[in-house]
């Protein structure tokens, strides 16, 4: 029992954590839209030359659009965790209290507080665990879902790149586009990585 | 722990006052808290804060069954007043709280729902414990700006709240005392600085005035009885309130 609410008060902050990082990836993702639309009009400019880099520019974009939809849902999730933790850690203090009501009752008091204890325990603190098991393994299979569909915007930031050598005068400047996605991509899949690792030590 | 001390009783009508732990941490204000119980029924008065929660309930269930406390009253929303409305409610989710209606959606944030508050509105109604009526006197702004105390016309006793309560030094920290002026100078420096109304005052002063009390218990410090209830309603009616020194 004394050690709940240490549990709930690392898990609380490792929540915290995920969160900024969630946050971070968010950020980035509305930074590939607008990318992707910048590379959308050069494409336009560059015309017949980069039109495969026109395609995979819409795909980015469309990229970016599901990494944010999918981004809101871990937020909300993580949402979710923080609100039973918080129970946990309002339930971990209750029963602080309760126990050392336990220790100052004498006769039919404690063996009130004792009977009690042992009901209240076994549910709330066993429901309130099970939610958060099952909320961290939906967390590190969204996590997971949302590495692949990295992974698919990476293939695309290095098909732009093969498309961009072939932009004629735009060359230049589409494989400039094509490096900045490359890299901005990179970067999630980094925050991804360090997410993974974090649920994995939860599990 | 704290002690029980049955400070009124006739037939199955009781007043429990749960008072002065030794093991309180001194940065923890103390606190009377008082159990009315007619028969079967009881109303807790001011039940206090979490931190206290363990004392109260021990010293409580040496005098009456926990598991029977049905209805809190709390004569403001304060945090020593009230905080362990939580733990109650673990005890009886179905325990219901008297409390101001201007507090009602305020002190949802110690516990409860819904259908845990009374609200009690500005003009105070009755209470009926077992088959004692109890009354609700509104004192507004005493110093909180929805707040009540209870007179039981049976037991002729007030719960005054913080009207009345003195910060007592150790070794002057019995429940009753003998003299009153050297105890009503432990009250002076809580009154003029939590009493916020001069207008309020007197007319507490005023109402109370006009009921028959024989013992007037507040929320801190010690209880007065027969003549010291006259004496302090002269005495607050003349102290200047509402006021910072220094």
């Amino acid at each position: 029992m004394a050690a709940v609410p240490q549990d709930t008060g690392r898990e609380l902050r490792r929540i915290v954590r995920t969160n900024e990082e969630i946050k971070r990836v968010v950020a980035t993702a509305f930074k590939i839209n607008l990318m992707a639309m910048n590379a959308i009009f050069l494409a336009k400019r560059a015309g017949q030359t980069a039109l495969g880099f026109g395609v995979l520019s819409n795909e980015l974009r469309r990229f970016a659009m599901d990494l944010q939809k999918q981004m809101s849902q871990l937020r909300e999730m993580t949402y979710g965790s923080v609100s039973t933790i918080t129970a946990l850690v309002k339930q971990a203090r209750l029963n602080r209290v309760l126990e050392r009501t336990r220790k100052e009752s004498t006769g039919v008091g404690r063996s009130l507080i004792d009977e009690f204890m042992r009901t209240r325990h076994s549910l709330t603190f066993a429901r309130h665990r099970e939610q958060i098991a099952a909320l961290n393994r939906r967390l590190s299979q969204m996590i997971a879902d949302t590495a692949q569909l990295v992974e698919l915007g990476s293939v695309l930031a290095r098909s732009a790149k093969i498309e961009a050598a072939y932009g004629g005068a735009f060359s230049a400047s589409l494989m400039q586009v094509s490096c900045d996605f490359e890299r901005t991509i990179g970067d999630i899949q980094r925050s991804l990585e360090s997410l993974t690792k974090r649920q994995d030590a939860s599990l | 722990m704290k002690t029980a001390r049955v400070i009124y009783e006739d037939g199955k009508h009781k007043w429990i006052a749960l008072v002065r732990d030794p093991n309180r941490p001194d940065y923890l204000i103390d606190s009377n808290e008082y159990l009315v119980v007619d028969d079967d029924d009881s109303l807790l008065l001011d039940p206090g804060g979490n931190e206290v929660f363990p004392s109260v309930f021990s010293a409580l269930s040496t005098e009456f069954d926990p598991r029977k406390i049905n209805k809190l009253f709390a004569s403001h929303q304060d945090p020593d007043i009230i905080s362990s409305l939580a733990l109650w409610l673990e005890f009886n989710p179905q325990v219901k709280c008297y409390i101001s209606w201007l507090w009602a959606s305020f002190v949802p944030h110690f516990g409860g729902n819904k259908e845990t508050f009374i609200s009690i509105p500005d003009g105070g109604m009755d209470i009926m414990i077992g088959s004692q009526r109890l009354q609700l006197i509104p004192a507004h702004y005493l110093h909180s700006s929805g707040n009540f105390h209870l007179y039981d016309p049976k037991a002729k006793i007030l719960f005054s709240g913080d009207v009345g309560a003195a910060l007592l030094p150790q070794g002057e920290d019995d429940l009753f005392f003998g003299d009153f002026d050297r105890h009503i100078r432990h009250a002076e420096g809580f009154h003029r600085r939590w009493m916020g109304s001069e207008k309020a005052k007197h007319d507490w002063c005023q109402r109370v005035s006009q009921l028959d009390i024989q013992m007037m218990c507040p929320q801190h410090g010690a209880i007065y009885r027969g003549d010291q209830v006259r004496r302090f309603i002269d005495w607050f009616s003349h102290l200047e309130v509402g006021i910072v020194k220094g």
